[in-house]
């Protein structure tokens, strides 16, 4: 079984790969055909009913990435279930367990999204971060471990993950409309999301190669050099000049982005309250105390009251769309550090843990 | 909605209409004699209290209280935090301080000073939560009223900018009679679960919704955020915590208190993976006696604490005891029980630990060998240290070997046998139930306040005397998939029942 899991877990992360070659054909393409059409250039080009572009590249390279990634989330649900059986219990035990398990939720929130919203475009950006979840399970152990006593607690254990998966695909999703969002406001906001993603990755990847202080340098330094350089390009190639309520470039409208943000929050903010809850009951049966400021439990607490942030600035007048959307940037960066807590804890507060 | 001009806002709205619900009600639609005349008086009256009433039910503000508690949770969670009760002792919080400054180096006492080494009691900290739960009681008290108007006596008819304007509106050709077209009209909204009132002024006006007490669920989400916040401090103000008590194995102990308890350890247990060596399991045999009487029996481990009335105990640490025989010069046995070693030396980390014989001016210490290779305390060896109870000066200091009695300072001791102590977390928290009650009232609440927003919808029914007129159908809210969607197939059924045959 555990081997089983194994194939299972390789596959979905070569068919993601797959699948996310043919959506950066679809966007290209998408993108190409945006311009066509703004050119007023009809070459050999239909026009849909909703005067969206229908040409069949596009459309083709889209398809077959949606069922490229179908196919990942079906490889990765077998690898869920191949595990469960190999482990005796839900495979979320370790990092390993829970980054695949990551991946999945980020593959499960995109499907249900792309389903409902019709914006395949999202997986541009989805997929990356689901393939990067696999790509770090993959270098870390991944052998099966029997449990500490302290995770001997099948059901919480089991329920407590799980529903923190799927608090952190819906803000994956949420996390990819802002940046979509933002993408197309002005040439700051654009700046600012693109600047602050790569940042982002690099403090992760930082923390991860236990070099944290470097990867905040380089993280405060690349985030500021590509914030500046899409600046300058903008200024210079006149992409300043989008209209921020159409949809530009091929991707969705704003407003539907705004709104894709929204509905995901509000599933992963009640998923993510549930997961603190079942959190701190576990530690009461656990320890006999149901908070201890134990720093991840402190910074999922902080990932959402930034939601909760969120939630608030959507309904205030001056606070919504692109304020709204870096609330939903940084909510993400805060689910993120929340997720490799161990690493970036880990170094400057040593919990002493009971037991 | 008849009350919503008052103050100028929504019915239980904090904010203004305009950004919360753009198409809501456009300014047509509100009387201006009534929202002037409220909003001179309200800007006359203003005052003190009017002001910080503002404050605390200003979204605004309560989006900084929220986003200074997030700042202050990450400083919590960066910084390293004092360890619970070290704070309190003075001594013992120096030794901290001098633990952590080569870490922090200059910074070290302004940190201090600022009490970011122990964020969660600082003054910023409570001074935010205190905020919070003010702000989010006035928020709901000014929010309740409106939302119970809105739900039980809407407002049913509207002005015509209103259907000029709405985000999602429509208007239908109909011919016929307006009393069957009425019918029809209600029919189709309660087919697509709407409750539909009217009301008749020459025209038929309809107001028409669905979950309209869904918004209280995010009411009662938000004060369950009061209720866990009350838990807390029940907790804080009567709940009673023991961190390290420890009983030898075979021994009783009185439990911290617990009037009348006292816990006996049969035998603690713990256990291995023989594939990795990692522990697999932490088991305290335990019974608990009320007043003499037992009252309860368990194994208690990591995930299966001892539960009785209200005290709870919890597995929580181990380490190793002695059983210990001391005997007088007359032969009375003066000790005979199970000594937790549940503390370390400073300077070489042995287990160390103590008890004090009755009617003596003696206290003992003792101390566990390191193992092979110490050759102060050897194996199967204990270390005697004897001290003058009255003045702590030290008498005697002697390694016995297990078995063999030996005469210290005047007294026989017996190193009987290795034994092991378990150390257990006691708690009694009143306030945990309500922690319980209000977590699962805000998920509970804030999952139906979104699952089911409140979707209204007004119409008008005008039927000129020739028999032809309109059904104006308009809803308001923000732009949004769903909305569009339910309005478009609503007004599809609506055109297929009540436009004329030759209209349509
Ligand atoms: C940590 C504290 C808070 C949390 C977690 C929180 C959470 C939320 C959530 C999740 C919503 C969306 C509910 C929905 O759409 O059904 C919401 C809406 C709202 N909150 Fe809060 N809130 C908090 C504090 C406050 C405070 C202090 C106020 C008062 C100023 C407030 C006023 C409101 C109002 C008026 C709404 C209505 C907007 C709407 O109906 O969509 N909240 N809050």
């Amino acid at each position: 079984m555990e081997k089983m899991s194994y194939y299972a877990f390789v596959s979905a992360m070569l068919v993601t790969a797959f699948a996310l070659v043919l959506y950066v054909a679809y966007a290209i393409s998408g993108l190409r055909a945006a311009r066509m059409q703004t050119a007023g250039n009809g070459l050999g080009m239909r026009t849909g009913t909703l005067g969206l572009v229908v040409e069949p590249r596009t459309a083709t390279f889209g398809r077959y990435g949606s069922i490229l990634g179908w196919l990942a989330f079906a490889f990765l649900s077998a690898w869920l279930v191949f595990r469960t059986i190999a482990t005796g219990h839900g495979p979320f035990a370790n990092m390993y367990e829970f980054s695949v398990a990551f991946a999945w939720g980020i593959l499960g929130a995109y499907y249900w999204f792309e389903r409902s919203y019709h914006q395949r475009i999202l997986g541009l950006l989805a997929l990356p971060i689901a393939l990067a979840m696999m790509l770090y399970a993959a270098t870390i152990p991944n052998q099966i471990d029997p449990l500490l006593p302290a995770l001997q607690n099948n059901l919480l254990l089991t329920v407590h993950v799980a529903v923190a998966i799927v608090a952190y695909g819906s803000f994956s999703i949420a996390f990819v409309a802002a940046l979509l969002f933002l993408f197309q406001q002005r040439p700051i906001e654009r700046a600012f999301g693109l600047g602050f993603t790569v940042s982002l990755l690099a403090l992760v990847v930082g923390a991860i190669l236990s070099a944290l202080l470097v990867g905040f340098v380089v993280a405060v330094i690349a985030g500021l050099v590509v914030g500046a350089i899409v600046y300058a390009l903008d200024g210079r190639r006149g992409l300043a000049t989008i209209d921020t309520s159409g949809g530009s470039w091929g991707l969705p409208r704003p407003a539907v982005l705004d709104e894709i943000g929204y509905k995901a929050v509000v599933v992963g903010f009640p998923f993510l309250a549930a997961t603190i809850v079942l959190g701190a009951l576990w530690a009461e049966v656990a320890w006999g105390r149901y908070w201890n400021w134990d720093p991840k439990e402190t910074a999922s607490l902080v990932t959402w009251l930034i939601y909760a942030t969120y939630l608030h600035a959507r309904v205030i007048r001056g606070w919504t769309g692109s304020r709204a959307a870096i609330l939903l940037q940084i909510g993400f960066g805060a689910t993120i550090l929340t997720y490799f807590g161990n690493y970036f804890f880990g170094g400057l507060h040593s919990y002493a843990g009971l037991g | 909605m008849t009350n919503q001009t008052r103050t100028g806002r929504l019915p239980g709205l904090a904010i203004d209409p305009a950004a919360f619900e753009p198409a809501d009600f456009e300014p047509a639609a509100i009387e201006p004699a009534v929202a002037e005349e409220l909003g001179a008086t309200r800007s006359a009256s203003r005052g003190i209290f009017e002001a910080v009433w503002d404050l605390l039910t200003s979204m605004r503000f309560s989006l900084v209280v929220t986003l200074g508690m997030a700042v202050l949770g990450v400083l919590g969670a960066l910084i390293i935090q004092v360890p619970a009760g070290v704070e309190a002792d003075a001594s013992a919080k120096l030794d901290w301080l001098a633990g952590v400054r080569p870490r922090f180096g200059g910074w070290t006492d302004i940190l201090d000073s600022l009490q970011l080494f122990n964020v969660f009691n600082s003054i910023w900290f409570r001074g935010l939560t205190a905020f919070l739960t003010i702000s989010l009681i006035a928020c709901m008290v000014q929010r309740a009223p409106g939302l119970w108007r809105t739900a039980t006596k809407p407002r049913i008819t509207v002005g015509d900018g209103f259907f000029a304007h709405a985000r999602e509106r429509d208007s239908i050709v109909v011919r016929g009679d307006a009393a069957d077209l009425a019918t029809r009209t209600t029919a189709v909204l309660r087919r697509h679960h709407y409750r539909v009132v009217s009301e008749d002024d020459g025209a038929i006006n309809f107001y028409a919704d669905r979950f309209r007490w869904a918004p209280f669920g995010s009411l009662i989400g938000h004060l369950a955020i009061v209720v866990i916040l009350a838990g807390v401090m029940v907790g804080a103000l009567y709940g009673f915590r023991d961190n390290s008590f420890v009983i030898a194995e075979g021994s009783t102990a009185a439990v911290p208190s617990g009037d009348g308890l006292s816990l006996k350890l049969i035998s603690f247990e713990d256990s291995y993976y023989t594939t990795t060596g990692a522990p697999s399991d932490y088991a305290s045999e335990l019974i608990l006696f009320e007043n003499g009487r037992e009252v309860a029996r368990q194994t208690v481990r990591v995930n299966d604490p001892l539960r009785y009335g209200q005290l709870s105990f919890f597995q929580s640490f181990y380490g190793p005891a002695a059983r210990m025989t001391v005997t007088g010069t007359d032969g009375s046995v003066l000790f005979s029980d199970g000594v937790a070693l549940a503390w370390e030396t400073q300077d070489d980390g042995r287990s160390i630990g103590t008890f004090t014989l009755p009617g003596q001016d003696v206290t003992v210490w003792i101390l566990a060998t390191l193992g092979p290779g110490d050759t102060q305390v050897k194996p199967g060896q204990i270390l005697v240290e004897t001290y003058r109870a009255s003045t702590g000066e030290p008498i005697d200091q002697v390694s016995i070997d297990q078995g063999v009695a030996t005469t210290i300072s005047g007294l026989d001791f017996t190193f009987d046998r290795e034994l092991q102590f378990t150390g257990l977390s006691v708690a009694r928290d009143p306030g945990t139930i309500l922690v319980w009650i209000g977590s699962i009232l805000l998920i509970a609440g804030f999952t139906i306040g979104f699952s089911f927003p409140h979707r209204r919808l007004w119409a008008r029914l005008v039927v000129r005397p020739n028999g032809i007129g309109t059904l104006a159908v308009a809803t308001p809210g923000r732009a949004s998939h769903d909305v569009d969607r339910a309005f478009t197939n609503l007004v599809t059924d609506l055109r297929a029942a009540v436009a004329g045959p030759s209209a349509s």
